[in-house]
C-alpha cells in the first residue's frame, strides 16, 4: 500500500522521479530528424555556417549547407537551431567513467582487478549504467567514452560505450578495442616526509618487468602458432594485438619509457600502438612520427611536471604535438567528475597555439582515428552514426557550452539530471527565478 | 693469520700504554707507568692563531697541554725535541655540527603504513615530557664512546675537537664537546653539557602532534612557555624531567639546525619572540637570502658540503636535473665567501663534505673565502661560540695540545698534513719525512742494462721502464722505508714480469730478484740525472681554477623564473582597455587606468602621465587581479592534533615554489594559504600577495585580519583511514571538540582575567596561568580576532557550525567547499556566513555525491557572499574559468561572475578596502587579459601587484631564453668537471609535494603506490 501510494507520488512529479535514478533511456530514434540553420563543426577542420545536418535511424543522412537541403514530403522533423552550433558528439578516451561512482568507497570502485597481467579483463560488462556520472558528462558534450580498466603492467581491454543506455549492452558501441599496458617506470618515486619533496630512484625491478612484458609476447606468438591447444584465457585474448584487431595503448611517462616500449613492442609483433603520455612525447615526437605513433594526452589543465618546464607547456602541448606531425587526442585524469570538462581542456588547448576546429579535433575525430572507430564517429560525415549535439554558442568556451539538444546513434538523449533536478528544487524552495 | 695477531698486540700494547696514563681511579692491568709525553717542536713556522705567524719558533707541549710557544724560547730538560724546519704547525679545527660518537637513534617502524593508528601521547619511558619530540633531557656525555673510525676520518681532515650531539628530536637535549684522541672517553670530555640543540626536525617520534613545519615551530614556542610556566613554580606542579633539563640548559649556548636557510629564518624568529640568539646551522644556501639572513644577525654553523656536479651527457636525463639545482652546483662553493663579505660569523662544519672537505674550503677560497676567515671559521670562532676559547682553538699555553703539522701552508694545494696531534698524542697522518726517489736510473739487472724511471710526488712515487723515446712500460712499485719491491715487465707485450726487491744505497738501489722462469738474479740502479719536467696537467680537483671564475647570478627566488632583480614598482598607464571596475560603473570600455605608489591614481579617458610606462590596453580586458580564498600553495599542509589552532602557516611559508609563479600568470594577485583538513580545528591562515621572489615574511599582506581554517566530515573523523583512532571519528565528536574548544578557551580568559586583577602582593604569590596557545586562538574567536574559514560539505555539518558559533556569540565567517551550501543558503544568510565553493567539483567522496555545479548561483542569489576557490596550485592557474562556469552552470551575469574570483573573496578577506576592485586609491593589483577574462581563451598577458609587473608574458618568453642558456653554461661546465675527473652524481628530479585539502588521500595513494 505504502509503495503503491509512493509510486503515485512519483507518477504526479516525474522531477522527483528523476532524482531516485539516473534520466531515463530514449528509444531507438523513430523520426528523421533535420537540424537547420546552425553552425555546424564537422570534426575534420571544416565549418559549415547555416548548415543542415539530417539523420534517420540512427545515421547521419544529410551535411551540407541548409541551402541545399529541401524537406521533400515532410520527410525529417526540422529543428531550427539558427545561431546555435551543431558538433560531432565528443570522446572521452582512456576513462574509468562507468567502472566507478565514488573513488574513495572501494565498494563502488570496480577500475582494477587484481595481479599484473590481465589481458583477458575486460571493462564492457562492468560498464554501470546507472552511473550518476554519465548524464553529468553527456550535459556537456561527452556521447561516447573509451571505458578503460587501470592497474597492473597489462589492465585489460577497453571498449567504446555510448553514454546512453539501459544496459551496457545497450551502450556498447565497440567491444574489446583496446589493450592497456602501463610500461615500468624506470624511475620509482620516493615521498621524503622530512622535507615533503618528493625523490626518484632507478626501478630496480624495470629489466625484469621488461623481461616479462616481452615473455607474455613471445607466448602469445607461440600459441597462437599453435592450432591444437587447451585454452589461456590470456594468451588468447592477446591475439588481437598481434594481428592488428587490438590496439595496444601503451602508458609511458618518460621519454626513453616511450621509445624503449614502442621498439619491444613492435619487435614483438604488436601492430598497433597509441602511447598515452604526456610532455615526454614532445622529446620523442620523431620516434613517434616515425613509427606513425598517435598519442592520448593527459588533462590540458594538468601542472607541468617539471619545475622548470614552461609554465604553460600542458596547455600547449596538443599544438606543439599536432605542430610536429602527430595525431593528438585529450584525455582526463584524476577525480572523474572533472571529465567533463573535457570540452575546455579543447578550449584552452586552442587559446595556446591550436585553432578551434584542431582542438576540436582532439576531442572528436583524432580520438575516433586513434580508437579506430572513425568509420562511424569523429565527424559530422553522411553514414556516420547521428552521435551529435546543439550548443546555445561555442562548445569549447565554458560560458557558451550550453547544449540545448544532444543525440546518440539518432536517440534525442535527456540532458538534465540529478544536479540540474537539485538546482530546481532549491531554487523553487528559495523562489528564485531562473531562466532555465 | 699470524701477522694479524701480530698486529693486534701492537695495536693493544700501543693503546695500553696510552691507557695506563693519567687517569688513577681506573684499575691497571701492568706496573704503574706513567710517562710525561713531554715534547718540544722546534724550527717550525707555527700559526697560533689566524692572525698570528711566528717563524722559525718552538712549540713545547706536556701532558696533553700547550706549555709554551714562541721563538727561541729554551727547552727544558727531559723533553723529545722534533725538528720540523721547514714545517708548519697549526691549531687543529674545531667543528661543531657532529654526531661523532653518538648511536644512532633507532626508528620504530610505524605499522600498517600510512593512515595506521595514531599516537597520541608520547612513547618514551620514564617522567619526561609530552611531547615525544621535545628531548632536552638528552646529554650526550651520557651515551659518548670513541669511535675509532670516524676519529681517524676528521682528523685527516684536519679535526681535533668536535662537539657532539644526537640528531633526533625538535629539542634534542645538550652536546658534549670532546677530542678526536681515543685513549678514554672520559679523557676526551672536554666540556659536558657544551650547548643546547633544537631542529625543525621531528626525528624518531611517532607522536600525532606536530607533523608538519608549523607543529614543530608551535611546539617550541609552546615549550618555551610552559617551561616558564613551570620553572615559575615552587614546588613544581608535576614532575617534568624534561622541562627541569630545558630550564637548566638555557644558559649555554643554543645551537639551531636549521638546515636550509628558509629554517635559518624560521629559527631566528622563534629566538626573538624568547629573547634567544641562536647559533644557527644552515644549509649552505645562505647565498641565495644573504641580506635576509644577516638580517638575523645569528652567528652561523656552515658546512662545505658542495653537491657534485649532475652527469648530464644524456640531454633527455639532463632535464631532471632542475635549473635550482644546477645554479646551485656552481652557486654553493660561492656561499662561504658571500657570508665573509656580509660581516656574518660563522664557523664551518665538515658534515657531509667526506674526504672532499680540504679540497672544498680550498675551493671556496677560490671563490671568494679569505684564507684568514676560513682557519677563523675552523679555530677560533667555533672555540669562541661554544665560550671555549681558553681551551681550543689557538696554539696558546694553558690550551689542549690540539695541533696539525703540516707540509705548507695549510689551504695550500698540495699541503700535506703529516700529524695531527690531539691532546698531546700524535695520529701520525703521513711521514714527516718522505723521501723523494724521483730521478732516471741506470737499471741493471743481472748484467742487461734498462732506464728505470721513478717519478711523481714524494710518498706516492710511481716507476717505469724508458725501451725508447715513444715507448716506456709502467712498473709496479712500492716504497717501504727505503725498501723497494719492483714488478717489471721487459717487453712491451710480455705477460710475466720479473720480481725485484731492494734497498736504498748512497746513489740508488741494490737488490735481488728472481726471474720469469724461477733463477734469481742481482741488480742493481744507479742514478743518472733529474726526470725530465713534464707539462701534463694532472687530473683536476673538483673544480679547474681556470674556468670557474664566472658564476651565475643568484636569482629571486632560487627556482626557475627567477629573476636577476625583484621587479620594481612603477607608475604605468595602461590605455584604452576594457576595464572591470566591479564598482558601479561596471564594465567600462576604451578606458585608461594609472597606476601610481603602487596604488590605482585614476581611471578614465585620456589621462596623460608623463614618465610612466605606458601599456596599450586596446582589444585587451584590464580587471582587479583574482583572489584566491582557498589556496595551499606557498607553504600550505596539515597538522594532525584534534585541535591545532596554535599552528601557523605564515611560519612555514614558502616563497620558492613555482606554483607562485605559475598561479601569478593565471592573474591571481593574492590569496590566502590555508591550513589542510585533517582536523577539526586546523591552523591560522595566512594571506598573501604573490609578491614572486619576495621572501616568506614580504609575501604576507600587512595589517590583514588573522583567520583560521576549520574543517568538518569526512577528513576530520579520518574516513579515508580504517585503522584511526583519533578522536573525533563522527560528526558528533566534531561538535564536542569545538564545544570543548571554546569553553576551554573562556575557562582560560576567566583564568587569566582573575590573575589580571589581583593587587600586587596576591600577585607576587599566586600561580600565573600557564599561557596556551591552543586556548589563546580559540579565544581570538570567540573574541572577533580571529575569523574562521571552514572546510565544509553537508548540511547537517554547516548548521551545527552555525549554531555553536551563535551559542559562543560569534559569527562563522566563511564556510570554504561548501557544497551543500545551497541546501541551507537562507541559513547562511541569516548567520551572516560567506561561502567559498567549487565551481563544479563532485563525486569524489561520499559526502560530495549531491554537490552541485548550481551551488554558487544558489548561495548569490539567495544573497549569500560568494566565491569561487581552488584549493591547489593546478586550478588556482584558472580561476577566471572556474568563474565562467558560474554563468553555464546558473546563468550568473558576467560581472557577478567575475566579482566571485575577486571582490567577492576580497571582502570574505576583509581586504576590499585595498583590494578587489578597480577603484582609485585601492592597491595597484591588476591583471591585463588578452581576451575576455572570462573565456576560455584568455591568458593574462601581464600581472600586476602594488605597481609591479609580477608576470609579463613576454618577459616569461625571455626567461624561458635565459634559463635554458644558463643550463646550457652550467652544462658544459659540468661536462668539464666529468672530463677532469670530478665526482658526478646521476641526474635526479625532486619536486615539491601539491598540497590540497585532501591531501591525505593522495598522500595515502602515493606512499602505498611506491610500494
Amino acid at each position: 500500500m505504502k509503495n503503491y501510494i509512493l509510486g503515485l507520488l512519483l507518477l504526479a512529479n516525474s522531477t522527483a522521479y528523476l532524482n531516485a535514478q539516473v534520466p531515463i533511456p530514449v528509444k531507438a530514434q523513430e523520426k528523421s530528424i533535420m537540424l537547420v540553420g546552425g553552425t555546424a563543426h564537422i570534426g575534420d577542420g571544416t565549418v559549415i555556417a547555416n548548415s543542415a545536418i539530417g539523420f534517420e535511424k540512427g545515421k547521419l543522412t544529410f551535411v551540407g549547407s541548409a541551402t541545399l537541403f529541401s524537406n521533400d514530403n515532410n520527410k525529417y522533423t526540422v529543428l531550427d537551431v539558427k545561431g546555435k552550433h551543431v558538433y560531432p558528439g565528443l570522446i572521452l578516451p582512456n576513462s574509468q567513467l562507468g567502472l566507478v561512482e565514488v573513488s574513495s568507497f572501494k565498494a563502488t570502485d570496480d577500475m582494477s582487478e587484481t595481479g599484473t597481467f590481465n589481458p583477458n579483463v575486460r571493462s564492457q560488462i562492468a560498464y554501470n549504467t546507472d552511473s550518476e556520472n554519465i548524464a553529468t558528462m553527456r550535459f556537456n558534450g561527452i556521447l561516447l567514452t573509451e571505458t578503460t580498466p587501470t592497474g597492473g603492467i597489462i589492465s585489460g581491454l577497453s571498449s567504446v560505450m555510448e553514454l546512453e543506455g539501459w544496459n551496457w549492452e545497450d551502450a556498447t558501441h565497440s567491444v574489446d578495442i583496446a589493450m592497456h599496458m602501463n610500461w615500468p617506470a624506470k624511475n620509482t618515486r620516493s615521498f621524503d616526509f622530512a622535507t615533503f619533496t618528493v625523490k626518484e630512484s632507478p626501478n630496480k625491478n624495470y629489466d625484469k618487468e621488461v623481461g616479462e612484458i616481452a615473455k607474455i609476447l613471445a607466448d602469445a606468438t607461440a600459441y597462437m602458432a599453435v592450432s591444437d591447444k587447451k585454452m589461456n584465457l590470456k594468451l588468447d585474448k592477446m591475439q588481437g594485438l598481434l594481428d592488428g584487431s587490438t590496439i595496444l595503448m601503451l602508458h609511458a611517462s618518460d621519454a626513453k619509457e616511450i621509445i624503449e616500449g614502442v621498439n619491444l613492442l613492435k619487435e614483438n609483433g604488436v601492430q598497433k600502438i597509441v602511447v598515452v603520455a604526456g610532455a615526454d612525447a614532445l622529446y620523442v615526437s620523431e620516434f613517434l612520427k616515425d613509427n606513425d605513433i598517435a598519442v592520448v594526452l593527459p588533462p590540458v589543465h594538468s601542472l607541468p611536471s617539471r619545475d622548470d618546464e614552461d609554465i604553460d607547456l600542458p596547455y600547449r602541448l596538443p599544438y606543439l604535438l599536432t605542430e610536429a606531425g602527430i595525431t593528438v587526442g585529450l584525455s582526463h585524469d584524476g577525480m572523474l567528475a572533472n571529465a567533463r570538462n573535457l570540452p575546455f581542456y579543447a578550449g584552452t588547448a586552442s587559446a595556446y597555439g591550436m585553432t578551434k576546429e584542431d582542438a576540436l579535433k582532439t576531442v572528436t575525430s583524432n580520438t575516433a582515428k586513434i580508437l579506430g572507430i572513425d568509420d562511424r564517429v569523429g565527424s559530422l560525415e553522411v553514414g556516420k552514426d547521428a552521435t551529435l549535439f546543439v550548443s546555445e554558442g561555442d562548445a569549447l568556451d565554458i560560458r557558451t557550452n550550453i547544449l540545448t539538444h544532444a543525440f546518440i546513434s539518432g536517440k534525442g538523449v535527456k540532458l538534465d539530471n540529478k544536479q540540474q533536478e537539485l538546482y530546481h528544487r532549491f531554487s523553487n524552495k528559495y523562489g528564485h527565478t531562473i531562466d532555465k | 693469520m699470524k701477522q694479524i695477531n701480530i698486529i693486534l698486540m701492537l695495536v693493544s700494547i700501543i693503546l695500553g700504554l696510552q691507557l695506563g696514563y693519567s687517569q688513577e681511579t681506573f684499575p691497571r692491568n701492568d706496573v704503574l707507568d706513567n710517562r710525561e709525553d713531554a715534547f718540544a717542536f722546534i724550527h717550525a713556522t707555527i700559526i697560533t692563531d689566524p692572525e698570528t705567524k711566528l717563524e722559525n719558533a718552538t712549540l713545547i707541549i706536556k701532558n696533553g697541554k700547550i706549555e709554551n710557544v714562541g721563538p727561541g724560547i729554551p727547552i727544558p730538560k727531559g723533553y723529545t725535541t722534533i725538528d720540523l724546519k721547514g714545517k708548519y704547525i697549526y691549531p687543529s679545527f674545531i667543528d661543531l655540527n657532529t654526531n661523532y660518537g653518538i648511536p644512532e637513534q633507532e626508528r620504530q617502524r610505524r605499522g600498517g603504513g600510512f593512515g595506521a593508528a595514531e599516537q597520541i601521547q608520547s612513547a618514551t619511558r620514564g617522567a619526561y615530557n609530552a611531547n615525544e619530540a621535545i628531548k632536552a633531557q638528552y646529554n650526550a656525555s651520557e651515551e659518548f664512546a670513541i669511535d675509532s673510525k670516524s676519529a681517524g676520518a676528521m682528523r685527516k681532515n684536519g679535526f681535533g675537537t668536535v662537539l657532539t650531539y644526537k640528531s633526533d628530536g625538535i629539542s634534542r637535549g645538550t652536546s658534549a664537546l670532546v677530542t678526536l684522541g681515543e685513549e678514554s672517553v672520559n679523557g676526551s670530555l672536554l666540556m659536558n653539557q657544551a650547548a643546547a640543540h633544537y631542529s625543525l626536525t621531528k626525528g624518531s617520534s611517532q607522536q600525532n602532534y606536530p607533523g608538519s613545519m608549523m607543529g614543530f615551530i608551535a611546539l617550541l614556542r609552546q615549550t618555551y612557555l610552559d617551561a616558564e610556566w613551570f620553572s615559575s613554580q615552587s614546588p613544581r606542579p608535576f614532575a617534568d624531567q624534561t622541562l627541569e633539563a630545558w630550564i637548566n640548559s638555557q644558559k649555554l649556548p643554543q645551537v639551531f639546525d636549521a638546515g636550509n636557510w628558509l629554517n635559518v629564518l624560521r629559527a631566528d624568529k622563534i629566538g626573538d619572540e624568547f629573547g634567544v640568539k641562536y647559533i644557527i646551522t644552515s644549509g649552505g644556501d645562505d647565498y641565495q637570502r644573504i641580506n635576509d639572513i644577516k638580517s638575523t644577525k645569528s652567528s652561523l654553523i656552515v658546512p662545505v658540503n658542495f653537491p657534485d656536479a649532475y652527469d648530464v651527457d644524456d640531454p633527455i636525463d639532463a632535464e631532471k636535473v632542475s635549473y635550482a639545482d644546477m645554479k646551485h652546483w656552481e652557486l654553493a662553493p660561492t656561499n662561504p665567501g658571500v657570508l665573509e663579505k656580509n660581516g656574518i660569523i660563522f664557523s664551518i662544519t665538515s658534515a657531509g663534505a667526506g674526504d672532499d672537505f680540504l679540497t672544498n674550503i680550498r675551493t671556496a677560497i677560490h671563490y671568494g673565502l679569505s684564507e684568514n676567515a676560513a682557519l677563523k671559521a675552523l679555530t677560533t670562532v667555533p672555540a669562541m661560540l661554544l665560550n671555549a676559547q681558553n681551551s681550543v682553538g689557538k696554539i696558546k699555553s694553558g690550551m689542549v695540545a690540539n695541533f696539525l703539522i703540516t707540509s705548507d701552508e695549510i689551504f695550500k694545494d698540495k699541503m700535506i698534513i703529516h700529524e695531527n696531534w690531539v691532546q698531546g698524542k700524535p695520529y701520525k697522518l703521513k711521514p714527516l719525512n718522505t723521501h723523494d726517489y724521483s730521478g732516471v736510473y741506470s737499471l741493471n739487472i743481472g748484467g742487461t742494462v734498462y732506464q728505470l724511471e721513478i717519478s711523481g710526488e714524494p710518498g706516492s712515487q710511481k716507476s717505469k721502464v724508458i725501451l725508447d723515446d715513444s715507448t716506456s712500460i709502467d712498473a709496479k712499485s712500492k716504497f717501504d722505508n727505503d725498501l723497494l719491491t719492483l714488478g717489471i715487465k721487459l717487453q712491451k707485450d710480455a705477460k710475466e714480469e720479473i720480481r725485484l726487491s731492494g734497498w736504498k744505497t748512497a746513489n740508488g738501489w741494490k737488490g735481488t730478484g728472481q726471474e720469469v722462469n724461477g733463477d734469481w738474479v742481482n741488480w742493481e740502479a744507479s742514478r743518472d740525472g733529474d726526470v725530465k719536467a713534464n707539462d701534463k696537467g694532472k687530473r683536476g680537483d673538483k673544480e679547474a681554477k681556470e674556468n670557474t671564475d664566472l658564476v651565475g647570478n643568484t636569482i629571486f627566488p632560487f627556482v626557475a623564473f627567477g629573476r636577476k632583480e625583484l621587479p620594481k614598482q612603477e607608475n604605468i598607464l595602461i590605455k584604452n582597455a576594457t576595464v572591470w571596475t566591479n564598482e558601479a560603473d561596471g564594465i567600462l570600455t576604451n578606458t585608461d587606468v594609472l597606476l601610481k605608489d603602487g596604488k590605482i591614481a585614476q581611471i578614465g579617458k585620456s589621462i596623460n602621465a608623463d614618465g610612466t610606462l605606458t601599456i596599450d590596453g586596446s582589444g585587451k580586458h584590464l580587471t582587479s587581479g583574482i583572489i584566491d580564498e582557498h589556496t595551499h600553495i606557498g607553504g600550505g599542509g596539515n597538522d594532525r592534533a584534534t585541535n591545532s589552532s596554535m599552528v601557523r602557516i605564515g611560519d612555514q611559508l614558502n616563497s620558492e615554489q613555482i606554483s607562485i609563479y605559475r598561479t601569478l600568470a593565471g592573474g591571481v594577485t593574492a590569496a590566502q594559504v590555508l591550513h589542510g583538513s585533517a582536523n577539526p580545528v586546523g591552523g591560522q591562515s595566512a594571506l598573501i600577495k604573490l609578491r614572486w621572489g619576495e621572501s616568506p615574511e614580504n609575501l604576507k599582506i600587512k595589517g590583514a585580519d588573522e583567520f583560521i581554517k576549520f574543517a568538518l566530515g569526512e577528513n576530520v573523523k579520518r574516513s579515508s583511514s580504517n585503522q584511526s583512532i583519533r578522536y573525533p571519528q563522527s560528526r558528533m565528536g566534531v561538535e564536542q571538540v569545538y564545544m570543548d574548544g571554546f569553553s576551554n578557551a573562556l575557562e582560560y580568559e576567566k583564568a587569566w582575567k582573575n590573575y589580571n586583577t589581583l593587587n600586587a602582593t596576591t600577585k607576587a604569590t599566586a600561580i600565573k596561568p600557564r599561557r596556551d596557545l591552543v586556548d589563546e586562538a580559540m579565544l581570538e574567536i570567540i573574541n572577533g580576532k580571529r575569523f574562521i574559514t571552514c572546510h565544509s560539505y553537508v548540511q547537517s555539518e554547516i548548521n551545527m557550525l552555525m549554531e555553536l558559533a551563535e551559542s559562543f556569540n560569534f559569527r562563522v565567517n566563511t564556510f570554504t567547499h561548501i557544497l551543500e551550501g545551497y541546501k541551507v543558503a537562507d541559513k547562511m544568510k541569516e548567520h551572516g556566513a560567506a561561502a567559498s565553493t567549487f565551481s563544479d567539483w563532485w563525486n569524489y567522496k561520499w559526502e560530495v555525491r549531491y554537490a552541485i555545479p548550481y551551488n554558487a548561483a544558489i548561495l548569490q542569489r539567495e544573497g549569500v557572499l560568494t566565491a569561487i576557490n581552488s584549493d591547489d596550485a593546478n586550478m588556482g592557474r584558472r580561476l577566471n574559468q572556474e568563474a565562467a562556469k558560474t554563468i553555464k552552470y546558473g546563468n550568473i551575469s558576467e560581472e557577478d561572475a567575475w566579482k566571485m574570483v575577486t571582490l567577492n573573496p576580497a571582502k570574505m578577506l576583509h581586504l576590499d578596502k585595498q583590494m578587489g576592485s578597480v577603484k582609485v586609491g585601492k592597491d595597484a593589483d591588476v591583471v591585463l587579459w588578452t581576451d575576455h577574462p572570462l573565456s576560455v581563451y584568455a591568458r593574462a598577458e601581464k600581472t600586476i601587484i602594488d605597481g609591479k609587473i609580477y608576470f609579463d608574458i613576454i618577459e616569461d618568453q625571455k626567461l624561458r631564453d635565459e634559463m635554458r642558456m644558463e643550463r646550457a653554461r652550467i652544462i658544459q661546465k659540468m661536462k668539464d668537471s666529468k672530463k677532469k675527473g670530478g665526482k658526478m652524481q646521476r641526474p635526479n628530479s625532486e619536486s615539491h609535494f601539491d598540497f590540497h585539502c585532501d591531501d591525505d588521500y593522495d598522500l595515502g595513494n602515493f606512499i602505498n603506490q611506491k610500494n
